[in-house]
């Protein structure tokens, strides 16, 4: 699948990346952002998979169990109370600084999304402007529909997105401010 | 005490695998140390009653919240020299010490960590918070009792501990006589809705200090559960899944209603909002929140919103006492349950002579140790959520109004 967003010009090198194998029994969506901040500073906060709090807001803590930020690195994410999960074991895929790419899929932990794997491009539409795009594909739980899995993976989605544009901008502003 | 345990077990047809032990406070203590679980020593801060009190600063941080001790901490109600023994007809009155509070009520509170690793529940007791000057001699005082449970982060219920009873007071004031008790609930809580959204767009430097680290804490709310009262009347404004039920002539009468999103009219209002309920572990808005109605949650609007569902219930010489909880308390202790514990408390207690400091602290205690032992039978019953309760005991200061009338 490739996101319909007419302002994002996807390369073939980087669209094999939201290009995800669905079976049957699993969905798969993306949700998209813009954020007005070079893509260089949006960067710096999503490649960091030690520290997702930075802007996820579902994220109470992250502790690395395994590898040092490479790909095959393990984190330990504890999730904020109030959610349908506490704990999720998650493995760093994908990591390409050229391309601004980063995928992690969830290898365990005490929610009910199995065999979730997502990846996240940034864009460059202008100098001063970044549009990202995530995508993911999750198993549908038993009992559950298409369409619920997707609302929630995609409002979770949609939140930690959001909150990324207010950090990026936020540092964005301070770093004119110096 | 043994028989109120027995009551208790006898009457929910269970056999508990572990004894609940009686409350009085050493064996309390004592009992507690045995406990593998971690209690928290809640902040609850009762100010004196005063008008012309500066505005507290506002504390978001529950630095506390953060040590968790093997102790549990009940606060007192104030002592008023007023007292009454239920089975007499007398009533002393010391109408010439200038520390008498006249109408202040008798309360209990208890707030425990129970099995979850934060402690993101809070309580709010303010006695005489708020005074109606009539004339000269008729004060009548409002007493201003709240349990918040907060998710995501404690600072949203902290916040709402700080600052709800200051603008309930400023909101009373300014209706005068035309007080319409539903439309001011109302307000109040979408004013303290409004503060918590603009701290969490303020872009300075939180003063937060728990593991959260961003200030842009969305998805951070509490419930809010509220009750005044007044020399008529319980009014009783709810947001969320907290609670709150009259003990009334010895049976529950609940004065709010679950926000769970489930509930059918939430249900159709939270579509109509073009929103969706996905049953994930349980029914949940967006499949992420297990409640209809919250402060905060922002990212969540227009589906969860904050407006409470008010009550307004006239007193009667028949209310014994008033039970404030969060729902780890109501999700395996019931309404009913919950009232004959207490009442069980309250009787049990009874001055062993006449003197009236002894009645003065009997009394007072009762109430204590009817919100520990509803906390432990929560904790005992396999509740996995913070515990936090609030007793009220309701008689004694309708009887003192009841003869002040009379007079």
């Amino acid at each position: 699948m490739s996101p319909n967003n007419p302002s994002t010009i996807v390369s073939d090198a980087v669209a094999r990346h939201h290009t995800h194998v669905v079976s049957p029994h699993q969905c798969c969506s993306a949700v998209v952002q813009e954020i007005a901040a070079p893509v260089s500073t949006v960067w710096s906060v999503v490649r960091r998979f030690d520290n997702p709090q930075a802007y996820k807001h579902f994220v109470k803590s992250c502790h690395v169990i395994l590898g040092d930020g490479d790909v095959g690195t393990l984190r330990e994410v504890r999730v904020i109370s109030g959610l349908p999960a506490a704990v999720s074991t998650e493995r760093l895929d994908v990591l390409d600084d050229e391309r601004h790419v980063i995928g992690f899929s969830m290898v365990g932990g005490d929610h009910r999304l199995s065999n979730y794997r997502s990846v996240t491009i940034l864009h460059p539409r202008s100098a001063t402007d970044t549009v990202v795009v995530e995508s993911y594909v999750v198993d549908v739980p038993a009992g559950n529909t298409t369409e619920d899995t997707r609302v929630f993976v995609d409002t979770i989605l949609r939140c930690n997105l959001q909150s990324l544009a207010k950090f990026a901008e936020n540092l964005t502003n301070k770093l004119h401010q110096r | 005490m043994a028989g109120i345990c027995c009551g208790v077990v006898g009457e929910s047809g269970e056999t508990s695998s572990s004894s609940i032990e009686p409350t009085s406070r050493p064996s309390a203590r004592r009992s507690l140390d045995l406990l593998p679980l971690r209690y928290i020593a809640a902040d609850v801060s009762v100010p004196a009653p005063e008008n012309s009190r500066k505005r507290q600063k506002l504390d978001r941080c529950v630095s506390s919240a953060r040590e968790c001790e093997n102790a549990v901490q009940s606060s007192k109600s104030k002592v008023a020299k007023a007292v009454r023994n239920r089975s007499s007809k007398i009533l002393t009155l010391d109408s010439t010490s200038p520390t008498v509070y006249e109408g202040c009520l008798r309360y209990g509170v208890t707030s425990v960590c129970g099995r979850r690793r934060d402690m993101e529940d809070a309580v709010s007791v303010r006695p005489s918070f708020c005074q109606e000057n009539l004339s000269q001699d008729d004060k009548k005082e409002f007493h201003f009792f709240a349990v918040f449970d907060g998710h995501g982060c404690s600072h949203v219920a902290t916040m709402c501990k700080e600052r709800l009873h200051e603008i309930v007071k400023e909101e009373i004031h300014k209706a005068k006589e035309n007080l319409e008790w539903e439309s001011t609930m109302k307000k109040c809580f979408a004013r303290m809705d409004e503060e918590v959204l603009r701290w969490s767009q303020n872009n300075e430097t939180p003063n937060c200090r728990c593991e959260l680290q961003t200030p842009h804490c969305d998805a951070v709310g509490s419930t809010a559960v509220v009750a005044v009262v007044t020399p008529e009347k319980i009014i009783v404004a709810n947001c969320g899944d907290s609670r709150a039920v009259l003990c009334r002539n010895k049976v529950a009468v609940p004065l709010s209603d679950d926000h769970k999103p489930d509930r059918p009219d939430e249900l159709l209002r939270i579509q109509a909002a073009g929103g969706r309920v996905i049953y994930w572990d349980r029914p949940r808005v967006l499949g992420v929140l297990a409640m209809s109605r919250a402060i905060g949650d922002n990212y969540l609007k227009p589906y969860v919103i904050s407006e409470p569902e008010v009550t307004v219930t006239e007193r009667s010489d028949k209310d014994e006492c008033l039970i404030l909880g969060s729902d780890g308390l109501w999700d395996t202790v019931q309404n009913d349950t919950a009232c004959k514990v207490v009442r069980m408390c309250l009787n049990a207690q009874k001055p062993a002579s006449p003197v009236k400091e002894m009645a003065v602290d009997c009394s007072d205690k009762s109430c204590s140790d009817a919100s520990i032992l509803l906390t432990k039978l929560a904790l005992v019953r396999q509740s996995s959520d913070n515990v936090s309760v609030v007793v009220v005991d309701l008689w004694r200061d309708q009887s003192m109004a009841t003869t002040k009338g009379i007079n």
